[in-house]
């Protein structure tokens, strides 16, 4: 007895729910830093649990087809890399709800500096998990092989905000409470940068049936 | 490297009738593993299996064309001693086919045919048979009793160690446990990984999680025609060929 393709697009349907819902989270996580909205900010947090559902239906999913219909081929590298992908979306959940635990503390403070960079920061790492899961929906490897090219932008731009941070608390100590807090907001969009990157790599083994992680970006060959 | 058991070159087989059911296979069958053969009704993986011990001899009319390569011999050639090749190639059937007779003399009956006379001799080979077919401790003490009193988990091995009993250098399964329970079929499945240290195994089998838990290499039949042959687990998670993608998914077949 196969897996039924319904059975898989209802499996895809389900991470495209939850796809959707995590980049809400990350959009809604930044603006309620940029535009000093506790409110969206508690929104975040609060919704969280709605993605942590679905991790663990999706996996329950994945779980039953594996046991029950024992799928092979291109059905197991599919249902496998659903499950890895439902891991990585919750990951990157949860760098959402602690962006939108500091935006609650920074927003009682004063204003640093206008945010620049992270509003860019924020750009680049939801467009690589958007794009990251249309690869995996339309089993696109070069979409995919293109966001794990895009994760340097965003160590690039960590790195740039960290030093200019840096820099600030240097020159004036009273900044460095809120400094931290913004360098840990830009280093969790950097974690949703690598997450979006793993996304990428398990959608070139579903595609190719080959195991991509820890190798360079040069080393990959499509 | 591994060695290579049985090399199968360019054959052809053609029932009576000249129904072609064999299309020019190429094969390695490498020693001390298992090999699975798989595929849809018909596709010719018994055919191909019934090739290695020629059974299909038994019925006039058929006919092979091209080679099958044992120990340096092409075994489908005319000067080929039938039933010395079947004593070193022996074959393990769908359903248990134990002899009419007791559990000692069913395995005692092929030594006998090769000379073996000596009481104590036959004793020794009968039971290191039994052990290694893993049935030594659950019949050890009923040896004289008739081998039909065995179930069916029980007969299967007993067959088997019928077959190891002369020492053979393969053993060909066809479908071994479709008419078992599951434990039966496990302690089967277990038994067949575990003779690979001394015997070449290949395998016909309907179930392919059966071939995916136990082989090490799989080739994949369909309408007489070796579609695609490769390590199992390259089979099972990345096949290169569609149509095997797509027997292995259960899109057809």
């Amino acid at each position: 007895m196969p897996v039924r393709m319904e059975e898989l697009e209802h499996l895809k349907g389900m991470l495209v729910k939850m796809a959707g819902l995590v980049e809400l989270s990350i959009k809604n996580s930044v603006r309620s830093l940029t535009e000093r909205d506790s409110v969206l900010a508690r929104k975040v947090i609060e919704d969280d649990h709605i993605i942590n559902t679905y991790d663990v239906q999706i996996d329950e999913e994945c779980i039953r087809l594996l046991a029950l219909k024992q799928p092979m081929g291109k059905d197991l590298r599919f249902i496998t890399t659903g499950m890895k992908i439902t891991t990585d979306l919750e990951r990157i959940a949860d760098n959402s709800v602690n962006i939108a635990e500091r935006a609650l503390e920074l927003n009682k403070e004063p204003l640093l500096k206008p945010y620049i960079d992270i509003p860019r920061m924020r750009e680049v790492a939801q467009g690589m998990v958007r794009d990251a899961i249309d690869a995996f929906i339309h089993e696109d490897k070069r979409l995919a092989m293109d966001v794990i090219m895009r994760d340097d932008e965003v160590d690039d731009l960590n790195q740039m905000v960290l030093e200019e941070l840096m820099f600030i608390m240097t020159q004036d100590p009273s900044t460095v409470y809120r400094a931290m807090k913004i360098s840990y907001v830009s280093k969790y969009l950097e974690r949703i940068g690598d997450h979006a990157t793993n996304i990428a790599e398990m959608v070139i083994y579903m595609v190719e049936g080959r195991i991509i992680r820890h190798m360079l970006p040069e080393e990959i060959k499509l | 490297m591994t060695e290579i058991a049985l090399e199968v070159k360019k054959l052809d087989f053609y029932y009576s009738g000249e129904v072609h059911a064999l299309k020019n296979i190429n094969l390695p069958v490498y020693k001390n593993t298992v090999t699975a053969l798989i595929g849809p009704s018909g596709c010719g993986k018994t055919t191909l299996l019934r090739c290695f011990n020629r059974m299909h001899d038994l019925y006039p009319g058929n006919r092979y064309n091209g080679e099958i390569i044992f120990k340096g011999k092409n075994i489908l050639s005319k000067d080929i001693d039938l039933i010395d090749l079947r004593s070193r190639i022996g074959m393990v059937f769908q359903k248990p086919t134990p002899f009419p007779m007791s559990i000692f003399d069913n395995i005692a009956y092929g030594l006998k045919l090769r000379g073996i006379k000596g009481r104590t001799e036959l004793s020794e080979r009968v039971e290191k048979a039994l052990r290694h077919a893993a049935l030594w401790d659950e019949v050890k003490d009923k040896l004289n009793e008739s081998a039909y009193a065995l179930s069916g988990g029980q007969q299967q091995r007993l067959v088997i160690a019928r077959a190891l009993a002369v020492e053979p250098e393969v053993l060909l399964f066809d479908e071994p446990t479709s008419a078992l329970d599951p434990i039966s079929t496990a302690k089967i499945e277990e038994l067949a990984v575990r003779l690979k240290e001394d015997v070449t195994v290949i395998i016909v089998t309907h179930n392919m999680q059966q071939a995916a838990r136990i082989s090490d290499w799989t080739g994949f039949l369909m309408l007489g025609e070796l579609i695609e042959f490769d390590k199992t687990d390259k089979i099972f998670t990345n096949p290169s060929q569609k149509l095997t993608e797509d027997y292995i998914t259960g899109r057809f077949g």
